[in-house]
């Protein structure tokens, strides 16, 4: 049978028209609809069983108890722990995104050793610890050639290192980074006493803050927005009064029923002029130094205090009366930025307590005791060196250390004039950092140690700085196997030790804190089981310092210099931690825009500087200058400019690097006259268009 | 759809944010962040393509220092009772149907079109102009209770619907009721996170439930009421100016509110 031309275009009119009524081309679109929409390159959910494992994240300063959420044995997020006292179930900006740091970018992988400027080389874990015993062999016996700069202000790792170097013969080279704890200490010693101070913000109706930050960076943060909290239930009234006098409105400052803009040149002016105001309404006390403290106080009279700080006197008047008049009042001295400030302002802040009778009272101030200690051969934390001023010997070469341990601390980054820090680590022929994230020190150091995430080690918090009560947390590893190949610094560090003939009586991290557990009192179990140790406060009684505040020199004016205000915020990181992925929304783009940092001052210091909104500007100070772009924001202090920490970093991964410009670069490093203390508080910069 | 008409629900899932609480910390979007698989993005300061299910805006009363004063504002979606969003979906990828009165976002049917993006008031919906990049392992930390979003889509905050799911599970598990959840078997992540307390959740209609009478205090006010969405979010400040902000100076309305608009 023969296809003619008619049969041919009935077979394809036929074709076409079956084709159309047959689904199979109907069905083939919409499969390729749905098949399309199956977005094979997004990232699939994990399944398996849930779990919820308490732990402890210490990647904020004070550390958060919360509880790791699993799934099938991988930690998802971390949510509160509403069974722990300290945090009562909350969790700082910086946990809430712990379990995601685990798989950062700039997470150390494994051991590298340094085979070039900025080169690394992966080596395994035996011949980095054999490097680090054979680099430490000859150093041994020899003091002031090994130091130690630890970055962990609560851990037991700390008796560790001191241990370490105290059995190596280098004692002296305990050092840490800077914070409130070490200048709070030693303001208590020259108020007579002894111990860490501690706030009982809980019990207090009246809570003033002198710079310090409680509400979100300062101290055990979430302790104290939980303190905060139950005095203000929801729908309900307040039960107590909360104030902030510092440099910038703040987090803090955003909830406090008042706000009193301090410049940080001023801060202990302020306090000095508020006791004069006190006395003047009836304040007295039976400290034996009350006649020299008054007299000194009369000194700070509302002229100079509005000199100082550009406010009216009838705030402080204000303030007075509004102290005087409630039950359990109590003053928490700091730095706006958890650091820097001398030992004599946090003695004008703490004084106020004295003056008012709160030390050791009900929501007052009180003192901690020593905590018992695991390893007796390692120096009180009160002992150790500021890591600050040591380095500043290290760039005069009045310290010559050949070996540094750097342990969970940062201070290529951290440590103000850190264009100087920089060039003063590279003054040490050997540094061992002991790193979870490449950081700058990191980047800088011949060996780099892997260690581990807070979950998956074991470790430990002992008395957060700001506690009431003697406090201890300590927790163990969510994941049996850390993701990389990280190893437990102080297990290396004490492995070396036996290899350097010193026993410090410990195989594994987890063993120094069982006994700092049972040292204390605690049961290991029920602390790493989501629980704290609790202990009570000592008594005793401080005087009101006045022999030390006699010498704080009289505040410099300076017409060409404004006062620096570093602000800092958990949600932008630490001094140890850069900003975490998961905390890169809460920053807004009038404190970061693209690279670009902001500085924040009111209309009245732009004017005065001759900028304007999104002008970018030069601020110049200690040894080194940072680019930012003006922003106008009237809770700033008078003749203030504001500058969010924890910008600028020059290592870390694609979040992060290269993002705003380094503070720690401007701020400038003085003496404390009569402490002897590196302070940097209180630093002035000038400014210039560009 | 479920068309234009108020529609009543048993149950109104819904917060009572107190503003004089809230420090502004971030914890509240970080928890949240990490809750519904959001991938960070590399620059989160571009605020036009950035995907904040829960944003806390910064507050001013705009006096000149020393008079100056800030309060932080966490927004999440108001889940409306009367949603501009919904009618205006041409594919229903976002109903208002369920008991509870969660305003919904069915991923999808989405097609993008983004015309709820450009009704809603509140500016509580984004859209993913990029497909989702976590670094590579942080997949491994996936959230398995929200599916990641492709470009493309419109996604908001759902009051972390799968924990709503969860809780009604373990009722039903425990012998209870599903459709009576008692106050805090079910709360969104960060009302569960917020150090300060400052949100409250539950069931507006539910007087054993805080937030029924916290809404009706003198001081509770919803953003925008000269809209008529009726949002299921309440706030809260003994703060006048925090107040007038909040309804940005309609006449009527809540107590402080002063009559600018004609």
């Amino acid at each position: 049978m023969g296809l003619d031309r008619r049969g041919f275009v009935k077979f394809v009119v036929g074709g076409v028209a079956g084709t159309l009524f047959t689904p199979v081309i109907w069905k083939g679109m919409d499969d390729a609809a749905k098949w399309s929409q199956n977005w094979g390159w997004i990232p699939r959910l994990p399944k398996g069983e849930r779990k919820a494992v308490p732990a402890l994240s210490k990647l904020c300063k004070s550390g958060c108890a919360v509880k790791v959420q699993t799934v099938g044995g991988a930690p998802f997020a971390a949510l509160g722990n509403p069974d722990n006292p300290m945090s009562k179930g909350g969790v700082c900006p910086i946990c809430a995104g712990s379990v995601q740091l685990m798989y950062s970018p700039a997470r150390v992988a494994g051991p590298l050793k340094k085979v070039g400027e900025g080169k690394y080389s992966p080596i395994k874990w035996e011949e980095a610890e054999a490097m680090l015993v054979e680099k430490l062999t000859p150093l041994k016996g020899q003091d002031g050639k090994i130091a130690a700069i630890s970055g962990d202000e609560t851990g037991t790792a700390n008796e560790v290192l001191s241990a370490l170097l105290a059995g190596l013969g280098n004692a002296s080279g305990y050092c840490a980074m800077p914070g409130e704890m070490l200048t709070a200490t030693r303001g208590v010693k020259l108020m007579g006493g002894a111990g860490q101070p501690g706030f009982d913000i809980e019990g207090a109706d009246f809570v003033l803050m002198i710079g310090a930050d409680a509400l979100d960076s300062w101290g055990a943060s979430v302790a104290n927005q939980k303190a905060f909290a139950a005095s203000h239930p929801t729908g309900e009234a307040a039960t107590a009064r909360f104030v902030y006098a510092g440099p910038a409105l703040n987090n803090t400052s955003g909830v406090c029923d008042q706000f009193v803009a301090v410049p940080p040149t001023a801060t202990g002016v302020f306090a000095l002029a508020l006791a004069n105001a006190l006395i003047s309404v009836g304040a007295t006390c039976s400290a034996p130094d009350f006649a020299d403290y008054k007299a000194l106080a009369a000194k700070c009279t509302p002229e100079v205090f509005e000199k100082a700080t550009g406010l009216k006197a009838e705030v402080l008047k204000d303030l007075a009366g509004k102290i005087k008049a409630a039950k359990a009042p109590l003053v928490i001295p700091g730095a706006s930025f958890g650091q820097g400030s001398g030992a004599l302002d946090f003695v004008a802040g703490a004084s106020l307590n004295v003056l008012l009778g709160r030390v050791g009272q009900k929501g007052g101030m009180t003192l901690l005791p020593a905590a018992p200690k695991a390893l007796s051969a390692a120096a009180d934390r009160a002992e150790a060196k500021d890591a600050g001023s040591f380095m500043a010997q290290v760039a005069t070469g009045k310290a010559a250390p050949a070996a540094l341990i750097v342990y969970e601390a940062n201070p290529a980054y951290a440590l103000p004039q850190a264009g100087d820090m920089t060039k003063a680590l590279g003054n040490i022929a050997f540094k061992v950092a002991f790193a979870t994230y490449m950081d700058e020190t990191a980047s800088l150091a011949d060996l780099v140690l892997p260690a581990p995430h807070p979950y998956e080690r074991f470790d430990d918090a002992m008395n957060p700085y700001g506690v009431a009560k003697p406090t201890y947390l300590a927790g163990k590893p969510v994941l049996a196997k850390p993701v990389v190949d990280a190893k437990d610094p102080v297990d290396v560090l004490l492995a070396a030790a036996g290899k350097l003939g010193l026993s410090l009586g410990f195989e594994t991290y987890a063993d120094v804190i069982k006994a700092k557990a049972k040292a204390v009192g605690a049961d290991m179990d029920t602390l790493t089981g989501g629980a704290a140790w609790t202990g009570e406060p000592k008594g005793g009684s401080l005087s009101l310092g006045a022999a030390a505040l006699a010498k704080a020199p009289a505040p410099k004016a300076d017409d060409k210099a404004v006062a620096l205000a570093p602000l800092s915020k958990l949600a932008c990181g630490t001094t140890e931690l850069a900003c975490p992925p998961a905390d890169l929304l809460t920053i807004r783009d009038t404190e970061l825009k693209g690279k670009d940092l902001f500085v924040q001052m009111n209309a009245a210091t732009a004017k005065k500087l001759g900028v304007a909104e999104g002008n970018k500007i030069k601020l110049t100070g200690g040894s080194g200058e940072v680019k930012a772009l003006v922003h106008v924001n009237e809770g700033v202090a008078a003749g203030t400019v504001a500058m969010l920490m924890g910008f600028g970093h020059s290592a870390w991964d694609q979040y992060t690097k290269g993002k705003g410009d380094n503070i720690f670069k401007i701020l400038t490093v003085s003496d404390e006259a009569g402490t002897g203390m590196k302070v940097w508080a209180g630093s002035t910069v000038t400014v210039a268009k560009i | 759809m479920s068309g234009h008409a108020f529609k009543e629900f048993k149950i109104n899932w819904g917060m009572v944010i107190d503003l004089d609480k809230c420090t502004g910390c971030g914890a509240c979007m970080t928890a949240c962040q990490v809750e519904n698989n959001i991938a960070p993005m590399v620059d989160a300061s571009n605020k036009m393509r950035t995907l904040s299910w829960m944003l806390v805006f910064e507050l001013s009363n705009g006096k000149p220092a020393p008079e100056a004063e800030v309060a932080y504002l966490p927004r999440p979606c108001m889940q409306c009772g009367h949603p501009a969003c919904v009618p205006v979906c041409p594919v229903v990828a976002t109903d208002k149907n369920e008991e509870g009165g969660i305003v919904s976002q069915i991923y999808p049917r989405c097609i993008g079109c983004r015309y709820c993006m450009a009704a809603c008031p509140y500016h509580a919906r984004y859209f993913n102009w990029e497909d989702p990049i976590f670094p590579k392992g942080m997949e491994k930390a996936l959230s398995p209770d929200t599916s990641t979003r492709p470009r493309g889509v419109v996604e908001k905050c759902n009051f972390c619907h799968t924990r709503l799911m969860h809780a009604k599970d373990k009722a039903r598990q425990d012998g209870g009721d599903p459709e009576a959840l008692a106050e805090g078997a079910y709360i969104p992540a960060c009302v569960e996170v917020c150090p300060t307390g400052a949100i409250t959740f539950g069931d507006l209609k539910n007087p054993e439930h805080k937030v029924h009478q916290l809404s009706k205090s003198k001081n509770a006010f919803r953003l925008l009421e000269k809209l008529g969405l009726k949002p299921q979010v309440y706030y809260m400040s003994n703060r006048e100016w925090v107040r007038k902000l909040g309804d940005n100076y309609a006449a009527g309305g809540k107590p402080g509110a002063e009559k600018k608009h004609s």
